[in-house]
């Protein structure tokens, strides 16, 4: 894609197209439609978010659908293709998705949390059902006829039994004013009901070519490379005492290179020279203040501030005390980096008094923010346009590139593209999810009913604090901690290691008391679905004529996800006793996340997300001290492979009440980190409390 | 180092470069022969991104110079192996797999599936997995890529490059 500097502005601009005549624009300002028909009152409609503003009918019979959201690979293009295109019973070609354009799009926050498809996806499919019923509406008119009379299909209304009388969504525009103004509370939706034919992800042929348009593809005319020199250190705030750039300056195809503000900034003509300019920069940087050495648990503890009570019922310290027995144990977890295959990427063009930025990002409105105040613009000078994101995972929310690639593009004068190298990806701003620290103490009676459960969890975000068992006694208390990393959104996010603990405890209380694992669940969870979901699993895993060897185990584990999704999964592992080294042969799992929009999209989510939990369980870990982190490359960071990937077989709970997706990018991969686990300690019969189960870590827990 | 001139065999055609002679092919494919399809990944081999097909073998390319490329060898990169309009028939498999998930890594994917594929034409699955490991997909994409790939290993279909 070749782009002229005298295009910027209007290029891209997937909405300038001729063609559009009105948009499905409602206003509560005047309760009455174009026509001057007042509408019937409606019964309420539980949107997620009205779109009517972002729902376009053009003259050509098309609909546009704009949304700030993203692509990254989660699938949400093809599922806001599948929406709409059936909502109105079009084919794709007559559908256009608009996403992550800041001048064209609604400001629908950050691609984060596994809610697109629930909140963005279904409010489309609701607001399409109200634009429905107004296309319907009008075409009554046009045609002189009773809605009743009408038949929709294909964009197209038809009187019954008149097969002359005919017109066009695109010409139900006509004489229509641009602003239509219609309350939208007072819309009726039409009936539409979503069948998931599974269709093939969108632009598949195009990725598959290696056509798709990533950030750093793009050509803007007069573009350089643009960097700066990374500090060593966790704390970016570091500066260089010294730097010498006569070398650097020197390498070929550099543009110029500079120290600015205590940085190292430098241009070049290609990526290579870049890369070996800031190498070749000798720099001394001031010492971080801090010790280099980190003793992470002491660390942890002695620094914790009591930051929120979760949860608090009935007397626990009370209850503690008369159960039959008490269990207190203590889990650990790590840092871990998210590691897109894309690295941080963003093509800036700033003029005196524009900025045109294109990245790959989860968060282009908060891009456009972080760019507008860098700059001192105004944001209606900014325009942030999410290229399609080559992988994200929460890296691509809330970080830096676009207002470093807007401040390097404003201070050379011309369009930069910035490009992070994988160091940088690793090591610029030091984000990672953070290790965590996780004590918990339970009382149960003879009978297995847990009575109470005391958690205290040592990490800075709680949301994965979320009750799933039933306990009267309880009480959660999040702990601030003061690590030297700073925190990062990563898939899972603090689900992750609170399930990882909390399920470790449950399994580690039953095996205890020789209770079933797996009864003990069912007889002390909160919600009832999680019961089904329990022996759909177990009975896929074939348990109750499992039998486990010395170096073979099954273990399961169970989350809730915010409230929203519930799953159980069931591992497989074998474990070489020799070496430690765990290898996950099977995964089963049963989940409950509402309608399904795509069953190829959800399930290629799920899976991705189990893998992860292979990852996070067995071999994901940034190892850092005081003051800086040593993954710099996959070299020091091992990611899941093909060689680590089981059978994973899934099943959803059979939904009576349909309802809206609920959303499954991300809950898959807790429970699975739980579930190996404990099919590890099943497997070698010790308890590890500490991710990831390396095999060092495995080894000398079987020493132990 | 000084620029020097270049003659790649890039895709059945002869192209002609002037690049630094330590300059990454990866590079010179992206920035001087326009041929975005191969994606920067790491820099240093570890991930198998930016995989292209040199005389049959798959090579990350941004372990490889542009001198070293340009001894005659021929190169193929993913805009070589097929297009929209007549897919290749690993690509053909990726698409019905959907086996991808943001699309990043899928061209080192299909170059890696290919090179294997035009070495052995019926590999077992254990065969694919190793060949490969060398390529991540952070979505992990990973069962829908080895049914795709193992999909056409068990075909009869032609697998040579249709662009």
């Amino acid at each position: 894609m070749k782009i002229s500097r005298r295009q910027l502005l209007v290029g891209a601009g997937a909405l300038g197209g001729a063609g559009l005549i009105y948009g499905l624009r409602f206003s509560g300002d005047a309760p009455v439609s174009a026509a001057g028909v007042t509408a019937p009152a409606a019964p309420p409609v539980d949107l997620a978010r009205d779109y009517t503003d972002w729902l376009i009918v053009g003259r050509d019979g098309t609909v546009t659908a704009c949304t700030g959201r993203v692509e990254m690979g989660q699938g949400l293009e093809t599922v806001l293709y599948n929406l709409v295109s059936q909502a109105f019973d079009l084919p794709n070609e007559r559908v256009r998705i608009v996403l992550g354009d800041t001048d064209t799009c609604p400001d629908d926050g950050t691609t984060i949390g596994s809610c697109a498809t629930s909140e963005v996806g279904w409010g489309y499919w609701l607001t399409c059902g109200r634009a429905r019923a107004e296309l319907a509406r009008l075409a009554a008119l046009a045609l002189e006829c009773g809605e009743e009379e009408l038949i929709y299909s294909g964009g197209l209304y038809r009187v019954a039994n008149d097969e002359s009388r005919a017109i066009g969504i695109g010409a139900l525009g006509d004489g229509v004013p641009r602003e239509a103004v219609i309350d939208p509370a007072a819309m009726p939706a039409a009936e539409l009901e979503y069948v998931d034919r599974g269709t093939l992800r969108i632009g598949g042929e195009e990725i598959v070519t290696g056509r798709r348009i990533y950030a750093g593809d793009l050509e803007v005319e007069g573009c350089v490379y643009g960097g700066m020199l990374l500090p060593p250190y966790h704390d970016h705030s570091t500066k260089i005492l010294d730097a010498d750039l006569a070398a650097a300056s020197e390498i070929p195809g550099v543009v110029s290179i500079e120290k600015h503000r205590g940085e190292v900034r430098a241009y070049a003509e290609s990526y290579p020279a870049l890369d070996k300019a800031l190498a070749a920069v000798e720099v001394s940087w001031r010492k971080p203040a801090r010790p280099e050495q980190l003793d992470l648990v002491n660390e942890i503890r002695d620094g914790r501030k009591l930051k929120e009570v979760i949860e608090e019922r009935g007397d626990l310290e009370r209850e503690l005390g008369r159960c039959d027995r008490v269990f207190t144990e203590t889990y650990q977890t790590q840092f871990a980096s998210t590691t897109p295959m894309e690295t941080e990427t963003a093509v800036a063009d700033v003029t005196s008094d524009r900025a045109t930025v294109w990245v790959s990002t989860q968060s282009p409105f908060l891009d456009r923010e972080k760019i507008a105040r860098r700059l001192k613009l105004e944001e209606s000078a900014v325009r942030v346009i999410s290229t399609k994101v080559g992988g994200a995972f929460g890296a691509k929310a809330g970080h830096r590139v676009a207002d470093e690639a807007a401040a390097l593009s404003k201070r050379i004068g011309r369009p930069v593209k910035l490009v992070y190298s994988r160091r940088d990806q690793f090591q610029r701003f030091s984000r990672y999810k953070e290790a965590v620290i996780i004590d918990l103490r339970s009382g149960v009676d003879r009978d297995g009913r847990l009575r109470a459960l005391g958690i205290d969890v040592m990490q800075d975000h709680g949301d994965g604090l979320v009750e799933v068992y039933a306990v009267p006694h309880v009480r959660t208390n999040l702990y601030e901690t003061d690590l030297p990393a700073w925190h990062a959104t990563m898939r899972g996010t603090s689900f992750s290691p609170d399930c990882f603990a909390l399920e470790s405890h449950i399994d580690s209380v039953a095996r205890q008391m020789d209770f079933d694992p797996v009864e003990f669940r069912k007889q002390n969870v909160t919600l009832a679905s999680f019961r089904p979901l329990l022996d759909a699993c177990a009975e896929m895993a074939g348990y109750a004529n499992y039998q486990r060897s010395d170096d073979r185990g099954l273990g399961f584990a169970i989350c809730n996800h915010g409230g929203r999704q519930l799953g159980v999964v069931c591992a497989e592992v074998s474990v070489d006793r020799t070496t430690g080294e765990v290898k996950v042969e099977h995964l089963w799992a049963a989940y409950d996340i509402g309608t399904i929009i795509n069953r190829n999209t959800a399930l290629a989510n799920i899976r991705g997300a189990m893998i992860w939990g292979i990852g996070y369980a067995l071999f994901e870990e940034v190892a850092i001290d005081g003051h800086r982190a040593h993954a710099s490359g996959f070299e020091h960071y091992r990611l899941p492979r093909f060689s680590d990937v089981p059978p994973i077989e899934v099943a959803f709970l059979d939904n009576q009440a349909p309802g809206s997706p609920r959303g499954c990018g991300e809950m898959p991969l807790v429970p699975t980190t739980g579930a190996i686990c404990n099919a590890v300690c099943n497997a070698i019969g010790v308890r590890i409390h500490q991710l990831p189960f390396t095999p060092e870590r495995v080894k000398s827990a079987l020493e132990a | 180092m000084a620029k020097r001139d270049f003659r790649l065999l890039v895709n059945g055609k002869t192209r002609n470069v002037t690049a630094e002679p330590d300059e990454p092919l990866l590079w010179v494919l992206r920035d001087r022969l326009g041929l975005k399809g191969t994606k920067f990944g790491c820099g240093a081999g570890m991930c198998g991104t930016c995989k292209v097909l040199v005389d049959g073998e798959a090579w990350p390319s941004c372990r490889l110079t542009v001198s070293a490329a340009a001894r005659g060898q021929k190169i193929l990169t993913i805009e070589g192996l097929g297009t929209p309009e007549r897919l290749s028939a690993i690509q053909k498999a990726f698409v019905q797999h959907g086996a991808f998930g943001c699309g990043y890594c899928t061209a080192g994917m299909i170059v890696a599936a290919t090179a294997l594929l035009m070495r052995k034409r019926n590999p077992t699955r254990s065969e694919i997995i190793a060949a490969m490991d060398g390529n991540l997909c952070r979505c992990a994409a990973y069962p829908d890529i080895l049914a795709a790939i193992e999909e056409v290993a068990a075909s009869t279909e032609e697998i040579e490059p249709t662009a």
